[in-house]
């Protein structure tokens, strides 16, 4: 009976964190270009104005289909960016992640965007295709420097599982060890990528490919999208800080730590997405080659000495 | 029950002479072919059950014919014969002189095997080499006289040669029977050394070991499909039997290497030069050069190792009846039908050793004798040159698979006949235990 | 009752071999194929799973004159024999609508049968050599049937040479242990032992399709018939594998071994030639049109990561290993049968010249859709089980260089995965006439997905299968419930994974069935303003060069591979064979020559 109660009170903390981080998501969507405009000199939407626009898309009366692959699309991309929260600890509180650990975050997060380049295929717009192709190439770019980052932090910490790699930085965020610094670096220029900020936004290039994947979205099937891409912002952005920043846990035991966990947590996605959106507002766009050059040969190099480094501390 | 050796020389000596008296030629060359086979293997029957066979002809050694048969020597009858019958079925019109010229090659290859003095040895050569020549002639365009008289001419100094050492050797020992000789061998005086030399250039033109074999890939371009089987399974299989006989008489170390590195060379210079080779019979010819380096080798391990004999055996057999086959299928441009393809097939994978062919155990034993003799080059050649077989095999087969040409029954049958052979002396490894158990080639 | 399986399976071959009619053959073999399934079923009671009970012994000598057949039942080969046997019946299902006579596949594929059973019953070298050149008989005249010579010729020179150097490596365990008893053999770790250890590994690798030793693979994979490649790339390339583990895991002192290759870097070579193979097929893969050799590059890659797991050579690794074998026999089987119900239907292989045939071959599409699922390792199908072991045993290990490459890896399936799917399946419907694949190939590739869902849910079920192999070969086994497995370093749950998407789903699925929705026409599309219907030559399907970008970028450095140095190598070769054509120049008076010198050089020889 206890346990029935428990397993309950645990899958409904679950439930209410993976709701909250995907508001957070939304309300991110709604700061970032917030603080887009303000950089360019203007006034800007009000902050909530993802809920708005997402609220109008999923309600939207006609709904256009291209068939049952391009309906994948909505549920995948929904399914997976959900499910791969529920596998990140978010402020010290651990939801699934002791279940799985950092190889399954990585493949999770290929769920939601492999759902979306079905639905993009089978829409059959050719400029669908060649976004999905970019955004499969940028994904093939930022991932060595970040898998690399990824290895040396498993092989110091000597666990591949991300709650671990959370409570071993308790008291000594990962950052402010030296080689990891140049890793964080590193994972944040990928971070870049993932979130498709510029100057890496070539993916979704609005003026070159018509916005690429989502060309033939609407309604609903956008909605989705757009929550999607919300979610993608609190778990690119709470992976980063998993790794690098300790997970915001800065303190341990009870109810009030967990709050207080969580809005430090909080603070630093805010910080991480306010960083990437003020590299995104400084730079225009690279190309996908000059992008794959980019990660493939500066930030590589830099994330191979990381991780050299660190493996000759571990073997010292 | 009295098996008579000579009588497998005999007669087909006396029909081929016979023959311009006698109307139907096929027929009758068929009914002694056949009738050759059997006595043969009846041969084989008795040789197996009671050891070996003595025969002595008209007078007492070292003057008159000796026949001396052992295990081996009666397999190699039974095959040599088994073949040509085989093959015979393939030849579609047959005049008189050509059936009394088979019927000359066949017995003189025979005779080279079961006798036991080296003198006949020398004239069976003779009686072979001259119904080769004319055989390889038969068609009379420009290739088959070009590849007749290349023949003749090597051949010519070959017996010359070849006499000159048996001259030696009868100085010396006083004697021409082959185990007298062996039995006295000892370290050797410059004679002995000399009368080797000229016994193994001379046998070994018959045997087509490099550089000695000159005449090969014309010969067996000129010559028609039937004409370069018998050569491949007859002549050269009896030549290279001859020189397993010449290493047991001299039997020293230097004989050994010598024949080591001859066979090494052989063996990768005519794989090489088959690599490169778009002509058919051309190919299977310097494939046959290949081939013969690598049964050389085999008998340079005969002092070292008891898997030589095997896979000397296996070697041959597998040889002689799949290049039969590969000789009389490159009549043909294409295999066309299945039977063809069949042998075709199975001939070129016994050839490359895949089991369940006869080749198969051939390259197990001889790998594993080279690897008991801790020889790494016998090895490195035999991996390079199995590979460079297998590329222009697979070539060849992808040509001739293709090609869709009707073959006639006729045509068709005699090599898928010859493959079986193979196929049966692979699946059924008892002969090994024939090959090993008693008589070895030294008697 | 071994004896009665290969004797059902010879007859069978005997008398398939003159059947003309296509239907009659493919159910004779079915059936005949049922055989060795069963009696490798039943063996499982030796490793303490009971799956059914018929009684068929596992030993047996065939003695024939000097030469002793030594056959018994292993738990790798009990493994290995699960996994191929069961792969082979819904292949021939597949073949009774594939082919319209049979003109050799069926007598072949059951020769092929016969080998591999020969081979992982073997329990000596020289029925083990046996059946293995046998197998590569059966490969050979599988490709004969379809006669493209590039395919023929390289096929063959890799085969003869893999035979050879096995056979090296052989008869030099042979001489140096005076047996040839898999039992007997003691592996010590000297020179010569490292010298035949290394000639066999080649020789299995040529199999198992390692770079360099690959490129045999693209030209028989694109010229041969499906049923046949989904068997060669899903089963027997395995076949390689299982040799190595035989090699290095099942024989006794292999342990004496590993204690002595753990210090050294052999086997760390094989897991990084393992990751590189792995790493630069799957490029090769993405820039590639022909949807065959797509399929050939990623089979090397896949393959690839075996070879990590056998290097690496920890519990985890092993597992992952034989997880990743298994899964890839099936999902690879799918994709070439998916390719060939394509190619049936349309008689096109090209990538470029596909599309959308998903709409009109629905069920191809899902069972092609769920195995590009378990190729590309997407959580929660097994194909995830199989990496994440993987990369846990990389991290375990501090095998700093091979995991992030076997990671990146990981990422390029994913290009190409999207390729297949893109080019093939979606996009342009371009061909609105077909019909779905005959029934009995759509059941043939449903059932081939059938164990990947399974093992989906329950991975443990697989590592219950590998317990009595990494406990013979003297490793821990790895902790793990049905759902559950458990490593030093994390877990993976797949009950975990699964109520988690559960509940992901509600929202999605909400949302889904808030508002109706209603079909529109596939022109019904936004091409910058244009009117697709008007300009009926323009294609609108982007698949062809897809990753240019990319291509542009990495092709330099592709370039200069493994191929260009073959095929200078093979020039050096054509070159040093024009030179000896050229000693038989035709003219009868330097061979003459020829005999007069050697006659003088050996008689010097003797007399000096």
């Amino acid at each position: 009976m206890v346990t029935v109660v428990s397993g309950l009170i645990n899958v409904l903390i679950i439930a209410i964190y993976a709701t909250v981080a995907m508001m957070i998501g939304i309300l991110f969507m709604g700061i970032g270009r917030k603080i887009v405009a303000r950089v360019h000199n203007r006034v800007g939407p009000p902050i909530y104005q993802g809920f708005i626009d997402i609220a109008k898309l999923i309600l939207k009366k006609t709904n256009i289909t291209h068939g049952w692959i391009y309906d994948l699309a909505l549920l995948f991309s929904i399914t997976g960016i959900v499910l791969t929260i529920l596998f990140l600890p978010i402020g010290g509180v651990k939801l699934l992640s002791t279940e799985g650990d950092a190889f399954l975050v990585l493949y999770l997060l290929a769920i939601p965007a492999l759902g979306f380049a079905l639905g993009a295929g089978a829409s059959g717009n050719p400029n669908s295709a060649i976004g999905v192709m970019r955004a499969l190439v940028m994904m093939l770019s930022y991932e060595l420097p970040f898998v690399i980052s990824m290895v040396a932090l498993m092989i110091y910490y000597d666990t591949t599982s991300i709650a671990e790699i959370v409570a071993s930085q308790y008291g000594k965020w990962a950052i402010l060890i030296p080689p990891f610094a140049i890793s964080a670096a590193v994972a944040d220029m990928a971070l870049q990528g993932m979130l498709m900020e510029a100057p890496f936004d070539i993916p979704i290039a609005p003026h070159e490919i018509a916005s690429g994947p989502m060309a033939e979205f609407g309604g609903k099937h956008l909605g989705s999208l757009m929550i999607y891409k919300a979610g993608t912002i609190v778990a690119y952005t709470t992976l980063f800080v998993d790794l690098f920043l300790g997970g915001g846990v800065v303190m341990k035991g009870g109810i009030v730590a967990d709050v207080v966990n969580f809005i430090v947590w909080f603070i630093l996605i805010f910080l991480v997405f306010t960083l990437s959106l003020l590299i995104n507002t400084s730079f225009p766009r690279f190309r996908i080659e000059q992008a794959f050059k980019f990660y493939w040969k500066y930030e590589a190099v830099l994330a191979i000495i990381a991780l050299v480094w660190v493996y000759w501390m571990v073997i010292s | 029950m009295v098996i008579h050796p000579v009588l497998l020389i005999a007669i087909p000596l006396l029909f081929a002479f016979l023959m311009p008296l006698l109307k139907r030629a096929k027929a009758v060359t068929i009914i002694i072919l056949l009738f050759n086979t059997l006595l043969a293997i009846l041969m084989f029957h008795n040789v197996y059950n009671n050891g070996p066979l003595y025969e002595i002809i008209a007078f007492s050694p070292p003057i008159g014919i000796y026949l001396y048969v052992d295990n081996i020597a009666a397999l190699l009858a039974v095959m040599i014969n088994l073949l040509a019958f085989i093959n015979f079925l393939s030849v579609e019109k047959v005049e008189i002189k050509f059936a009394m010229l088979y019927l000359l090659a066949v017995a003189s290859s025979t005779g080279i095997v079961i006798t036991g003095d080296i003198f006949n040895m020398f004239v069976f050569f003779e009686i072979a080499a001259v119904s080769s020549y004319a055989l390889v002639a038969w068609k009379r365009d420009k290739e088959a006289l070009e590849g007749a008289i290349k023949y003749m001419v090597l051949g010519s100094i070959a017996s010359v040669l070849m006499l000159v050492g048996i001259a030696f050797l009868y100085s010396e020992f006083r004697s021409l029977n082959i185990y007298d000789i062996m039995n006295r061998m000892d370290e050797g005086s410059v004679l002995i050394l000399l009368s080797f030399a000229f016994l193994l250039t001379g046998i070994g033109v018959e045997a087509e070991i490099f550089p000695l074999n000159g005449w090969v890939p014309d010969a067996y371009q000129g010559a028609a499909g039937s004409i370069a089987s018998l050569l491949s399974f007859g002549p050269s299989k009896a030549g290279i039997y001859a020189i397993a006989r010449l290493l047991m008489i001299f039997s020293w170390q230097q004989s050994y290497d010598l024949a080591l590195s001859v066979g090494i060379m052989t063996l990768l210079i005519g794989e090489l030069a088959a690599f490169r080779q778009e002509n058919v019979k051309r190919m299977l010819a310097y494939s046959s050069i290949g081939q013969m380096g690598l049964i050389l080798i085999s008998l340079s391990m005969l002092d070292s190792t008891d898997y030589a004999i095997i896979a000397f055996f296996f070697l041959l057999v597998s040889h002689a009846a799949s290049k039969g086959a590969l000789f009389l299928l490159s009549e043909r441009k294409g295999f066309g039908s299945n039977a063809s393809k069949y042998a075709g097939i199975v001939s070129v994978m016994s050839l490359i050793g895949m089991p369940p062919m006869a080749g198969f155990w051939g390259k197990w034993y001889i790998i594993m004798g080279a690897m008991q003799m801790e020889a790494w080059w016998i090895i490195a050649a035999i991996v390079f040159s199995s590979v460079v077989e297998a590329a222009y095999f697979a070539r060849y087969l992808s040509t001739t698979m293709q090609e869709e040409e009707h073959a006639s029954i006729i045509a068709a049958y005699p090599p898928a006949i010859m493959a079986t052979l193979t196929l049966l002396l692979g699946i059924l490894p008892f002969i090994y235990k024939i090959a090993t158990i008693g008589g070895v080639i030294n008697g | 009752m071994v004896e009665m399986v290969f004797a059902v399976l010879i007859i069978a071959f005997i008398f398939t071999l003159f059947i003309k009619n296509n239907r009659v053959a493919s159910i004779i073999s079915l059936v005949v194929s049922l055989f060795p399934l069963a009696a490798f079923l039943d063996w499982g009671r030796e490793f303490g799973i009971n799956l059914i009970s018929i009684g068929f012994e596992n030993t047996m000598n065939i003695n024939m004159a000097g030469i002793t057949l030594h056959f018994s039942i292993s738990p790798l080969a009990w493994f290995f024999g699960i996994m191929l046997f069961s792969l082979i019946p819904p292949i021939l299902l597949y073949s009774y609508s594939f082919f319209s006579k049979n003109d050799g596949f069926y007598p072949f594929m059951i020769l092929l049968m016969v080998s591999v059973m020969g081979i992982l019953l073997s329990s000596d070298f020289l029925s083990f050599f046996l059946f293995w050149e046998l197998m590569a008989l059966g490969i050979f005249i599988m490709i004969c049937r379809n006669g493209d010579r590039k395919a023929m010729v390289r096929y063959l020179s890799y085969s003869v040479l893999s035979g050879v150097l096995i056979l090296a490596g052989i008869a030099l365990l042979y001489h140096m242990n005076g047996t040839l008893l898999f039992a007997e053999i003691m592996l010590k770790a000297d020179f010569e032992t490292m010298v035949a250890i290394t000639m066999l590994i080649i020789g299995f690798a040529i199999k198992a399709a390692l770079m360099p030793l690959h490129t045999w693979v693209p030209p028989v994979y694109s010229t041969s018939d499906e049923p046949f490649v989904a068997f060669l790339s899903g089963g027997l390339s395995k076949i390689g594998y299982y040799g190595m583990l035989l090699l290095l895991f099942a024989m006794p002192g292999a342990r004496v071994m590993e204690a002595y290759i753990n210090s050294s870097i052999a086997t760390y070579l094989l897991a990084i030639i393992g990751s590189l193979t792995a790493f630069f097929a799957t490029f090769l893969a993405i820039f590639e049109d022909d949807l065959r050799k797509l399929l050939a590059y990623s089979s090397i890659a896949q393959l690839g990561y075996i070879a990590v797991g056998i290097g690496t050579g920890s519990s985890i690794a092993m597992a992952g290993a034989l997880f990743q074998a298994f899964n890839h026999a099936f999902f690879k089987a799918t994709l070439f049968l998916a390719a060939g119900s394509v190619a049936y239907r349309t008689g096109k292989w090209k990538i470029s010249e596909l599309g959308g045939v998903a709409y009109k071959m629905p069920l191809t599409f899902m069972a092609a859709l769920f195995a590009i699922f378990a190729l590309a390792a997407i959580p929660i199908t097994s194909g995830f089980a199989a990496k994440w072991l993987l990369y846990e045993a990389a991290i375990e290990r501090r095998y700093v260089f091979i995991a992030p490459i076997m990671l990146i890896a990981g990422v390029g399936a994913f290009l190409y995965s999207f390729r297949i799917l893109y080019g093939v399946f979606l996009g342009e419907n371009r061909y609105p006439d077909i019909k779905e694949a005959p029934k009995p190939m759509v059941a043939g590739m449903f059932l081939l997905v059938m164990p990947l869902i399974i093992f989906l849910i329950f991975p443990g079920y697989m590592l219950d299968m590998m317990d009595s192999f990494l406990s013979s070969a003297g490793l821990a086994t790895i902790s793990h419930s049905p759902y559950v497995i458990h490593t030093t370093l994390g877990n993976y749950n797949t009950i975990a994974v699964i109520v988690g998407m559960m509940f992901a789903m509600i929202p999605a699925f909400l949302i889904y069935v808030l508002r109706k929705q209603h079909l529109v026409d596939f022109e019904d599309n936004f091409i910058g303003g244009e009117i697709p219907s008007l300009y009926e030559h323009i294609s609108m399907h982007a698949a062809h060069n897809f990753y240019k970008p990319l291509k542009d970028v990495v092709m330099p450095y592709l370039e200069g591979g493994a191929t260009s140095i073959y095929s200078s190598l093979y020039k050096v070769v054509e070159k040093i064979a024009d030179g000896a054509r050229k000693i038989y120049d035709g003219v009868v008076q330097d061979y003459a020559i020829y005999v007069m010198l050697f006659l003088l050089i050996i008689a010097g020889w003797l007399l000096w």
